[in-house]
């Protein structure tokens, strides 16, 4: 039988099977036929506002560094030392101005034997190179291995692992174009960062991401969203390659005690207004009035994810304005926020209920609703693009004829 | 040797800990001045910046409280372990300041999977209090505290005050 991957199975209510979030050879695919494959934003350019400034991550398990070039240029590269495979900059931030112990100043240096690097990604020294390898091998031939970088959309660091990758342009298409105005009339400058390990998997989080039915579990959001005017006119907008938007309304924060009207905002943003945007395979960008959250994951395995949490204000705002804008995140969005908390215990639950080695399961994702705030759209279109990358049907991941009950 | 004001502020952080680990939030507050100011700090070495992730005056502590049960949360038991190792006292002994050294352990009872995970004790964070206080007739009560913290991945997170 050979499935229609695009399909959702039952058409009259689509539903995937649990397995998409369980098991491991799934999972290395996704790494593989996505991770590895497509564009994926990391760090905000404030995080490295200086040249030599790094900052180093993981994407699919590989190493990598970001660096803002002695000529003011943003590259990526593999934090891998070309000569014996050895992580290169181990801290998670700084700059390459400060000397190591075992290398220079302004040169990224391989602790294990002294091979050093400029910020351009330049071979500049191997020790008693002319002893060891006579003139089989000279530094000038070697570099540390380059990604495709791009910083957009607000400042933030594209990187593909994948040296073909479609030009981002193509990857994102319009699926900023709403929200285009508040990402791209000023810089921006981030001011909270914090990360979460979550024994569920990835897909769940942005599948959070994708949907607003959960709202349910959110009394901030009840209060301030569901109950006013305007809440189900946000409508979804679907894009080329699995990204979505979510419309905006008007927040009445003041709904809920204890938090007020944001009068803050973001250049072409409605006062309290809130918009979305959910880009495959694990990003989302959301503007709540005066702050912009941004997350990224980094999938570990089919039951741990590491989710980093970004907010991000204007450049140019005073220390008032930083701190008001910092305070209206942290109502629900920072490590002690009233959503944040619920959000992670929800995936978390799935994550128990998902684990690898439980019975297959279907998973709704039907609701159909002129595709306003509760439809589900956003995890349909996700599953469409999931379906064409991984070659694989949601509904029937192994091919047995929708197994799962 | 330290003094009753000295004593006096080393009993008060303790029985604050004592009562935020009972969930006796309202009496907490009732050990604090009502100019308490309260929040909770961290230093990112990622974005190379110090963060406010929650700050809250005396009426925005009394609402964040009485909102609590609005809200789904993992129901885990904070326990504070503290160990207070600096009092000085200030301006004629009308003000103090301390730095207290704390451990929150988190004993789970929902929020993973309760039939594995609850009764188990996790190390939640690991901290510094920084609290200054005000001095009345020999009373101290907590005019500010800042609870600065090393610990920076706290997964789920939480609702509660540290």
């Amino acid at each position: 039988m050979t499935a229609d991957l695009t399909s959702y199975g039952n058409e009259a209510l689509p539903f995937v099977d649990s397995r998409i979030y369980s098991e491991s050879s799934i999972f290395e695919e996704e790494l593989q036929k996505i991770w590895k494959k497509v564009w994926l934003a990391t760090v905000h350019e404030s995080e490295l506002a200086q040249p030599l400034d790094y900052r180093t991550l993981t994407l699919a398990r590989e190493p990598v560094i970001i660096v803002r070039g002695s000529d003011n240029q943003i590259r990526a590269f593999l934090n891998v030392c070309p000569h014996r495979g050895n992580l290169i900059v181990r801290k998670p931030a700084g700059s390459l101005g400060v000397a190591e112990p075992s290398g220079n100043a302004n040169h990224m240096t391989c602790m294990f034997h002294a091979w050093q690097y400029d910020s351009l990604g330049r071979c500049v020294d191997i020790p008693r190179q002319k002893q060891g390898y006579q003139d089989r091998l000279d530094k000038s031939q070697v570099r540390l291995t380059a990604l495709p970088c791009e910083v957009a959309h607000g400042g933030f660091v594209w990187v593909s692992l994948d040296p073909a990758v479609m030009p981002l342009a193509d990857f994102i298409g319009d699926a900023f174009g709403f929200m285009r105005e508040e990402l791209e009339s000023e810089p921006l400058d981030i001011f909270h960062y914090h990360k979460a390990f979550i024994r569920s998997n990835y897909k769940l989080w942005h599948d959070t991401n994708s949907e607003f039915y959960h709202d349910y579990m959110h009394y901030f959001n009840r209060a301030t969203s569901m109950m006013q005017k305007g809440y189900f006119d946000r409508h979804y907008t679907t894009f080329a390659n699995g990204h979505c938007t979510v419309g905006s309304m008007e927040v009445k924060y003041d709904a809920y005690q204890g938090a007020g009207d944001r009068p803050l905002s973001f250049p072409g943003m409605p006062r309290n207004g809130w918009k979305m945007v959910d880009l495959f395979p694990g990003t989302t960008y959301n503007i709540r009035g005066s702050s912009l959250r941004v997350d990224t994951m980094t999938p570990i395995g089919p039951d741990l994810v590491m989710i980093e949490f970004r907010g991000i204000g204007l450049k140019r705002d005073t220390e008032e304005e930083r701190a008001r804008r910092i305070a209206d995140h942290n109502t629900i969005w920072g490590p002690f926020g009233r959503n944040l908390h619920e959000d992670l215990l929800g995936i978390t639950g799935q994550g128990v209920s998902m684990r690898p080695g439980t019975a297959p399961r279907r998973v709704l994702h039907g609701r159909r609703e002129n595709l306003s705030i509760h439809d589900e759209i956003g995890m349909r279109h996700y599953y469409s693009e999931w379906a064409r990358r991984v070659g694989r049907s949601p509904a029937d991941p192994l091919g047995e004829g929708m197994a799962a009950e | 040797m330290s003094g009753a004001p000295e004593a006096a502020v080393r009993d008060l952080i303790y029985r604050a800990a004592l009562l935020l680990d009972a969930e006796r939030f309202k009496d907490w507050l009732a050990l604090c001045a009502e100019d308490f100011t309260y929040r909770i700090q961290t230093y990112s070495p990622e974005i190379r910046k110090q963060m406010t992730w929650l700050q809250h005056d005396m009426p925005g502590l009394r609402t964040m409280i009485e909102m609590l049960p609005r809200h789904n949360t993992d129901h885990g038991q904070l326990s504070r372990h503290v160990s207070v190792y600096a009092i000085a006292l200030e301006d004629g002994g009308k003000e103090a300041s301390a730095t207290s050294s704390f451990i929150c352990h988190r004993t789970m009872l929902d929020g993973i999977n309760a039939h594995l995970d609850a009764g188990e004790t996790q190390l939640f964070l690991v901290g510094k209090y920084h609290d200054r206080f005000r001095l009345a007739d020999g009373r101290p009560l907590f005019r500010d505290r800042t609870v600065f913290l090393d610990t920076r991945r706290l997964d789920k997170g939480s609702h509660y005050p540290i």
